[in-house]
């Protein structure tokens, strides 16, 4: 067990130092992450509650099909967006394969799902008696949907914390087109996956480190938003 | 006195399910109506129907007050009210901001509603989250939150089922003094005490299938 206690020795050394691959991997991490979680955001929020608060013909046949890319793979995402930003494909003019655009992309199609089955089940979990009082209280259409809205705030919080963990600790999509390039696509866990196949622990567990930090924070935002919810 | 509300023939079903089926109701302007029955019978589905919160399956609902917007004139307050995840004061206050009252305005509404459900002190259950109210505390300040709207119709829906004695005192004292001041009410209870302390009319609903 020497060479664990050696790579841990190494690896906080890397952290305290601030080594430049390490904060790189970092930085690119968080950087593609938070860009994909704001646009998944942007569209998945308005589209699940529409999903959960509308009645429209398919609306049970979408929800499945949301529910069902709950489970899409990481690697079949980055071998599906591979396709249309390679070099040859229709939107290969755009130069985004290995690049941390190109990463964004995908992650973001990682994240949508998430955010907009989530939505639904918020909308669709919240108590009828809550349309009912707004209603008794004289509310118009769009004042009982913005009430919901704000009534829901937490589960919503829940959802983009949800999505966010699911996305920075994912390696099938920034390894396939990311490419994990040093000191540009290279994120966290690919660097992680790189260092390890290699037998260098060091930089592998000081990022391992890090991820177990956020995996911390992000819960403890989870934590945070079912207390509120509940009380 | 005129008729506030008259139907004919209302019938109301959730798929094959029929929630209600009364031949004939009425009541006048100011009256006060206590809605009696067996559970199941349809009291719950007949106060919804007169808050215009569901529409008949098939019969006629006639409303003497303004049709273009009933909602403004009547309320309901549910079996088992939802407070909203927000301090007590935002609960309160919050179908006068629907209608955009100013802060002075929620704030003198406020404290009169909460002082005539029973509260003596409503600054200090201003700030309380709806997780750390009782039952009845509950009872009262969603009723408080319908009295601030000055309705000229209010709809209660077992009113003082799970609250203590105090809270039931209270209730009965608001309703009793809602009644004196022209508000027209209907009361849904199994309470066989509670039409006679209201001094109210006692319809029995019997869902009559048809």
């Amino acid at each position: 067990m020497g060479y664990f206690s050696d790579g841990m020795n190494k690896a906080l050394d890397l952290l305290l130092h601030m080594d430049d691959a390490t904060f790189s991997a970092i930085e690119a991490t968080l950087t593609s992450t938070s860009c994909a979680l704001i646009i998944a955001m942007i569209l998945g929020l308005p589209l699940g509650f529409m999903l959960g608060y509308t009645t429209f013909p398919g609306k049970k046949f979408l929800r499945l099909v949301s529910d069902t890319l709950l489970a899409f793979p990481t690697v079949l995402i980055g071998l599906i967006v591979y396709v249309f930003i390679t070099y040859r494909g229709p939107l290969g003019q755009f130069g985004l394969l290995f690049t941390l655009p190109g990463m964004v992309i995908g992650q973001c199609i990682l994240a949508l799902p998430i955010i907009v089955s989530w939505t639904a089940q918020a909308v669709e979990n919240l108590d009828g008696r809550c349309r009912q009082t707004l209603l008794t209280l004289g509310a118009s259409p769009v004042q009982v949907a913005l009430h919901t809205i704000r009534e829901i705030r937490y589960d919503l919080g829940m959802v983009c914390v949800t999505a966010f963990g699911r996305v920075v600790t994912e390696v099938g999509v920034a390894m396939m087109l990311g490419g994990n390039i040093r000191y540009s696509t290279r994120t966290m866990t690919t660097a992680i996956s790189l260092e390890t196949s290699k037998g260098e622990f060091a930089q592998g567990i000081a990022l391992g480190i890090v991820l177990l930090l956020i995996a911390f924070l992000v819960n403890t935002l989870l934590a945070w938003f079912r207390r509120r919810g509940r009380s | 006195m005129s008729i506030l509300f008259e139907a004919h023939h209302l019938c109301r079903s959730y798929g094959n399910i029929t929630a209600l089926n009364l031949p004939f109701f009425s009541m006048e302007k100011g009256e006060t109506v206590a809605l009696t029955g067996r559970n199941g019978s349809g009291k719950s589905t007949l106060l919804r129907l007169l808050a215009f919160l569901e529409k008949p399956t098939s019969g006629t609902l006639h409303y003497a007050g303004n049709m273009e917007d009933p909602r403004r004139e009547i309320t309901l307050l549910l079996q088992e009210p939802y407070l909203m995840k927000a301090p007590v004061f935002w609960n309160v206050t919050l179908g006068l901001r629907l209608r955009g009252a100013g802060m002075a305005e929620q704030r003198k509404g406020y404290i009169e509603s909460m002082l005539a459900v029973g509260f003596s002190d409503p600054e200090l259950m201003a700030g309380r989250g709806p997780g750390e109210l009782s039952g009845g505390e509950r009872q009262r300040i969603a009723l408080a939150s319908r009295l601030i709207l000055s309705p000229s119709v209010l709809l209660l829906d077992e009113p003082t089922s799970n609250v203590d004695e105090a809270s039931e005192k209270a209730i009965l004292n608001v309703i009793r003094s809602l009644s004196a001041r022209g508000v027209s009410i209907v009361c849904a209870t199994h309470d066989r005490d509670i039409p006679p302390a209201l001094g109210a009319r006692e319809i029995a609903i019997v869902n009559a299938k048809p």
